[in-house]
């Protein structure tokens, strides 16, 4: 296969690369004016990123680049979560802190390279380009964590997830020296072929160092750490963009992992990945009802859901595989609808609110934005009829028919725990009386319509599109199978 | 023989000066005990006939990095007996920690040597012809193309990174702006007054 | 036809039971009474075909139900003759006290309410007797369960009410779980619900055993006696009557209803449907005897002591449901239904006559502050003396009879024609219940029409002779009444002595005396005109058309019983009635010095045989205290501490260390991956 081949097949990642070295080039020429211009450019470079995906499938550089349907269905929802990150920052950053002149032009710039990043990390054939986009999308998060670096909380929090993430990629890189130095190669179907004569104890070492450092990345429990307080402390757009891209990419990068380099020992990898799930959908589900900040509490929803994602991955099979997409379809949906409400948490001044406390009574001042809320929290909660439900049960009924009746069973019970602090914010927002503290009026349409569209689409209308997205993530599963 | 010997001595020395870069009390021995470590790792990549990569080492790491670290450092006005405080606190735990994974690294070692390693399926058969340096660069430029290509993005997102988070516009400062110097005409700087007596110029 | 008969009840109720006070009460009023009165006219003509030969059995599927492996049930109407009969009693009845209610409920301030109760009740045992399966019998079953729960708590304000309908319903509970298990039992057995393919199936299944609670029974015998004890809980038979009497709370129109005309006698229904099944198992048959006898018995005696007018009927109700009952056991199944149809016709009509009483009496219910209404209030007279001949079973043999002379007459001779050790059990039973009940429906009578008027002492009159006032200002309608009674009341001062307290009886107004015209027909005439076809060896088979056993064996027999037997009846009927005029008219200190004389004898038929103050020992109150036991102990103690509670403190301490745990230095983050890795390495290794 030539080049010219192979560069085709990748051609998203091209358009985005190069799309955003000329960005970088206009931010250089024209300084941070043209923010909001490279903004939209960036948001346009994305959704034609997103049209290229129609583009053949295939394997490109020797099977390190992986262009298929499961790879297209992941890339969507990085460009759209990415998308909507870009979206959301100029306003944010305008009004947060006085000392900035609004928003910096590298910051859909980054953006744009992460997801160049995250589009290696779901189309890595190889651990190598596996490693490669996980480190293109890490470095770039780590100071978008900060980007507000005059702001005490972001530094501390692009620091911590900068130590913590080296530490990661430690325990990554290592296991995959491991399984290198046992299977003598990187590419997954080399190791998948050497995993299938039998796991020696250096391989399933290998095995253990590779989902630990996944596991980083998704913030599944024990990894987890880093996630409340990187959450709290980076920007609000930034906070949104980890909870959804990154979260997306990481975990369709594990289960590519999972099941097409280490499918053959796979009984090995699925204990790990049952404890962790269970572990992050109980810790995600409890420790979020002591939390009095939004974006905290917000942040242990994304590990509880994350471990629910996981139980559709313990599963293993097609059928698990799909409904953790469809998971993550509608989970990417919910949690930018959820942040784009907490975005609206400003004062008089514009200054972004982040207690709880403060949403007290909200319903009479701003009942649409209440009522985008009380969805969000209902959805995520997983009560019918919203659409939060559909994934837990498609994940719950993978679970089942392996026969995980005891995970699907706890994940139910832990899905009653989170009920309670999403319900709790319901609670304040309708039936507390309110404080003192009132909202400065929304007068953004993007902001507005994006909190209308993603509302819409986790209402029961949602349901409506479970033939597509069904058959979507069917056929994005079935091609790692 | 006197490349076991070899290679046992360079890797006792890598592991215990790795040792000391963590545990030195004085940042500036941490850093020569890391270069240290470099010229062992150097010297293990020699004897597995990885010329190339070793002279990398000595030149980059030790030439270049190491020497950055050096100054920097220097010239950080850290309180470093606070930040290993804490470090200490957690030295038992950690011991504790580190031995469990070390007997599991044992036990590693004693499958591999069980266990055989799988030259077979090596991408990339060490080539006995062709100079270290030739066949790394023929492979970073074709088959991992792709990856190198990865690798300058990477590059690039921390010289970025680098630059947001350090660099601040300073206000104040007057810089040139050469364009406008040049389209400077004279009506624009100058002006005739027909100043009154007795009263102040109006600037 | 039959649709619109079952189901026009069920729109009416749902019209007027929704539109409540919104369409008010006239308009819900004259929907539900319409239709009731629609269905009664469709019912009729149903019958009389039946009555005539000119129809035969069929079935009219509505929809499916259930399909549920080799479970099917389907909502089907079925009308053979035994339906057409319960038809024409449910709709007759249910009609005239639709109409009775338009009177007696006129003050009450949520008619609506009780009209569409009342329709939903003959809605649901209209299902009850149509249908063809088990299932769906079940469904008519609790229908009528909870419409009666509603209609005795009607007047939900008044604790006594509540209490009652709350009795009723837990009563009836252990009937119906009974009668569950008989048909979970029948479809273990059968593989069907369906009644016609159970009946046919019944015969060769005679003599097999089944293991139950651990040992064996015979199938048919453990089947009937868990279906019968779902009629014992319906009918109120004796261990399962207790909430009967208590019912009385309800309105009194619903007490006709209900509890005398229509839904207690589901159970005999219930039985006379299944007769196959009970044919054959003799056991059974002994058991359903033995029981209805003793009901009678138990019953009868009981009513000789009460006060409350309405509750002498009451038990004279479970009574006569002992005779029905004992009949079906010794195989007169017809006898039973013809006892059922007449009984519905006399029983209804005493009920609506004592609540005409009341009504006048100014919801007085105790009898001995009655007496000497005769004249008061003439036409509801008549109409009780008709329900008590009716009752007490007056006729001359061969020449004419009231309902009742027929067809308790009938049974009497079916329990001797019989022949079995258990039906001349009954038979003495029924002969002496048969004096009970003459006594007891005399002593009734006499109590309340003849003698002096003794209603000063009622506490009730006291407030209607004292409310004269109020009534004429707020009451129009009443305005001369009240007047009148005002000057009464003036008067009263000088004489109080003749009893009336200045209290003047009122007759009750036309929608409550036509029903109880109708009824008085009926309860004369019934009898005569229809025990040809329902009781008649021959004229029987055609009629019945095999939609119960009809023993023609029996029937013939029954005619052959010496003289002595068909005049025992009409003899102590005779004696009842001379005791009670002795008793209650001529020499009116007899009861007095006979309950001093007999003072624990008395007492024991006061206290109703001491039922309720035994159920309260044997069962509520240990009840009570297994309940708060497992409700401190077991559910607050054990369950929530545990369970709940135990968990949300458990999840909130667990939130509580993640947040220490959270401490925010990158150390303790950094340990606790380690960990993690550790722990999957090991895990790794190890398993």
């Amino acid at each position: 296969m030539s080049y010219a081949e192979s560069l085709s097949l990748t051609l998203s990642e091209v358009i985005l690369a190069a799309g955003a070295l000329v960005l970088l080039l206009v931010a250089g020429w024209a300084g941070d004016k043209a923010t909001r211009l490279i903004s939209w450019i960036a948001v346009v470079l994305l959704a034609v990123a997103g049209l290229a995906l129609l583009g053949p499938a295939g394997a490109a550089f020797g099977g390190q680049y992986q262009a298929d349907s499961f790879a297209a269905f992941a890339k969507v929802l990085i460009y759209f979560a990415a998308g909507a990150s870009i979206l959301i920052a100029p306003r944010f950053f305008q009004l947060a802190d006085g000392s900035h002149m609004g928003l910096r032009a590298e910051y859909p710039i980054l953006i744009l390279l992460a997801c160049v990043g995250m589009g290696m990390m779901v189309s890595a054939g190889d651990l190598l380009s596996l490693y490669v986009g996980l480190e293109l999308n890490s470095l770039a998060a780590y100071v978008l964590a900060s980007f507000m670096r005059s702001d005490q909380r972001s530094a501390e929090a692009g620091l911590k997830y900068f130590v913590l993430g080296a530490l990661a990629s430690g325990i990554l890189l290592y296991g995959i020296s491991l399984v290198y130095g046992f299977t003598g190669t990187t590419a997954f179907d080399g190791i998948a072929k050497a995993y299938g004569d039998g796991v020696s104890m250096g391989e399933l070492f290998g095995l253990v160092f590779v989902f630990a450092g996944l596991a980083f990345k998704v913030s599944a429990v024990p990894f987890h750490m880093w996630t409340p307080d990187v959450y709290e402390g980076a920007p609000t757009p930034v906070t949104t963009f980890f909870a959804s891209a990154p979260k997306v990419a990481a975990l369709c990068m594990a289960i590519r992992v999972a099941v097409v380099a280490m499918g053959p020992a796979a009984h090995q990898w699925q204990q790990i990945v049952i404890f962790a799930a269970l572990a992050s959908t109980i810790l995600g589900g409890v420790a979020a009802i002591n939390q009095t900040n939004i974006k905290r509490l917000l942040a242990y929803s994304s590990i509880n859901n994350v471990g629910f994602a996981l139980i559709g991955l313990a599963a293993g099979t097609q059928q698990g595989i799909a409904a953790v997409l469809t998971y993550l379809a509608v989970y990417v949906v919910m949690t930018i609808g959820s942040f784009v409400c907490v975005l609206q948490m400003r004062d008089a001044e514009g200054r972004p609110i982040e207690a709880i406390s403060a949403l007290a009574g909200l319903s009479r001042s701003r009942p649409g934005l209440s009522a985008a809320f009380a969805i969000f929290m209902f959805s995520l909660a997983g009560i019918p009829p919203l659409f939060g439900f559909w994934p837990k049960f498609l994940v719950f009924d993978a679970a089942v028919a392996v026969g995980l009746l005891p995970l699907a069973a706890v994940g139910i019970a832990t899905s009653v725990i989170g009920a309670f602090y999403y319900i709790k914010i319901v609670k304040i927002i309708y039936f507390d009386e309110p404080g003192e503290e009132v909202f400065a009026a929304n007068n953004n349409v993007v902001e507005t319509g994006l909190m209308l569209l993603t509302a819409l689409a986790v209402s029961p209308i949602g349901y409506l599109a479970i033939p597509v997205l069904g058959q979507l993530s069917d056929r994005a599963a079935g091609s790692l199978f | 023989m006197i490349q076991a010997f070899a290679f046992y001595l360079f890797a006792t020395m890598l592991i215990a000066s790795a040792v000391l870069v963590i545990s030195a009390r004085n940042p500036v021995h941490s850093v020569l005990w890391l270069i240290l470590g470099f010229f062992n790792a150097a010297g293990l990549m020699l004897l597995l006939g990885a010329e190339f990569i070793a002279m990398l080492l000595v030149i980059v790491y030790v030439g270049a990095v190491a020497v950055l670290f050096l100054f920097v450092v220097m010239m950080l006005d850290i309180d470093f007996a606070e930040l290993r405080a804490g470090f200490v606190r957690y030295l038992p735990f950690g011991l504790l920690l580190a031995m469990v994974l070390a007997v599991e690294m044992i036990f590693a070692v004693g499958a591999w040597k069980a266990g055989s390693l799988e030259m077979a399926q090596r991408l990339v058969p060490i080539p006995s012809d062709v100079p270290n340096i030739e066949a790394i660069g023929d492979l970073l430029y074709t088959r991992y193309l792709y990856v190198f290509e990865g690798a300058g993005l990477v590059l690039l997102v921390a010289l970025i990174g680098a630059i947001v988070l350090t660099h601040r516009a300073r206000g104040g400062i007057r810089p040139q702006n050469i364009s406008e110097q040049v389209k400077r005409r004279p009506q624009d700087a100058t002006r005739n007054i027909d100043q009154p007596v007795g009263q102040g110029v109006e600037l | 036809m039959i649709q619109l008969i079952v189901f026009l009840p069920l729109l009416a109720a749902i019209v007027a039971g929704l539109g409540n006070r919104t369409i008010g009460n006239v308009p819900a009023k004259l929907v539900t009474t319409g239709a009731l009165f629609a269905s009664c006219a469709l019912s009729w003509p149903i019958f009389i075909s039946f009555l005539t030969g000119g129809a035969h059995a069929h079935v009219v599927p509505v929809l499916d139900f259930i399909r549920s492996g080799d479970l099917s049930v389907d909502w089907s109407l079925r009308v053979d003759t035994l339906t057409s009969v319960m038809l024409v009693v449910v709709t007759t009845v249910s009609a005239l006290v639709h109409l009775y209610s338009w009177g007696y409920m006129s003050e009450d301030d949520s008619q609506p309410r009780f009209f569409a109760y009342l329709s939903l009740f003959t809605f649901a045992m209209l299902m009850l007797v149509t249908s063809d399966n088990l299932v769906q019998m079940f469904f008519g079953w609790e229908g009528v369960g909870l419409a009666s729960y509603l209609l005795i708590g009607f007047w939900y304000k008044k604790p006594s009410a509540s209490a009652a309908a709350i009795k009723a319903f837990v009563v009836n509970r252990v009937g119906d779980f009974g009668f569950s298990l008989g048909i979970f039992g029948t479809f273990l057995v059968f593989g069907t619900v369906s009644i016609p393919a159970i009946l046919a199936a019944s015969p060769d299944m005679a003599g097999s055993t089944i293991g139950f609670l651990g040992a064996r029974f015979d199938v048919m015998t453990l089947l009937c006696l868990l279906l019968f004890i779902g009629a014992m809980g319906k009918s109120a038979q004796l261990g399962l009557h207790t909430w009967l009497p208590d019912a009385m709370e309800g309105p009194t129109p619903v007490s006709a209803l209900i509890h005398a005309a229509t839904m207690v006698t589901a159970g005999v229904f219930m039985v006379c449907r299944l007769s196959p099944m009970f044919e054959t198992s003799e056991t059974a048959q002994h058991v359903v005897t033995y029981v209805g006898a003793a009901t009678a018995l138990f019953a009868a005696t009981v009513g000789t002591t009460q006060f409350d007018i309405k509750r002498v009927i009451a038990y004279s109700t479970c009574s006569q449901l002992g005779y029905m009952f004992f009949a079906a056991g010794v195989g007169a199944y017809n006898a039973a239904m013809f006892h059922l149809f007449t009984h519905a016709f006399f029983k209804a009509l005493l009920f609506l006559g004592a609540g005409s009483v009341i009504h006048a009496m100014h919801h007085e219910q105790d009898m001995r502050y009655y007496g000497g209404l005769r004249k008061h209030i003439p036409l509801t007279f008549w109409a009780m003396m008709a329900g008590t001949l009716a009752i007490t079973g007056v006729g001359v043999l061969g020449v004419f009879g009231f309902a009742g002379f027929y067809s308790k007459d009938a049974i009497i001779e079916a329990t001797f024609a019989s022949g079995s050790e258990s039906g001349g059990i009954a038979f003495a039973v029924a002969v002496f219940a048969a004096l009970l009940t003459s006594f007891y429906s005399w002593r009734l009578v006499f109590l309340t029409f003849y003698g002096k008027p003794r209603w000063e002492q009622s506490e009730h009159i006291q407030h209607a002779v004292h409310d004269a006032h109020g009534h004429d200002h707020d009451d129009h309608a009443h305005a001369a009444h009240g007047h009148d009674a005002h000057d009464e009341h003036d008067h009263a001062h000088g004489s109080v002595s003749d009893g009336t307290a200045g209290y003047h009886p009122h007759e009750s107004p036309w929608p409550m005396l036509l029903p109880l015209a109708v009824l008085t027909i009926g309860a004369i005439a019934a009898g005569y005109v229809f025990h040809t076809p329902f009781l008649d060896a021959e004229h029987g088979a055609a009629f019945w058309q095999g939609s119960l056993a009809f023993d023609a064996h029996l029937m013939h027999a029954m005619h052959e019983v010496p003289m002595w037997v068909k005049m025992s009846a009409s003899a102590v009927m005779l004696t009842g009635f001379v005791i009670a005029w002795f008793a209650y008219v001529r020499s009116p200190g007899i009861p007095a010095a006979f309950v001093s004389q007999f003072r624990i004898l008395h007492d024991f038929l006061y206290r109703k045989w001491y039922f309720d103050e035994l159920y309260d020992v044997i069962f509520v109150k240990p009840a009570f205290a297994i309940g708060r036991f497992l409700w401190k102990r077991g559910d607050e103690g054990t369950i929530d501490r545990f369970g709940p509670n135990g968990v949300a403190a458990l999840v909130v301490s667990g939130s509580r260390l993640a947040g220490r745990l959270q401490s925010g230095y990158v150390y303790s983050y950094a340990l606790v991956m380690l960990l993690g890795l550790a722990a999957a390495a090991t895990w790794a290794m190890v398993g």
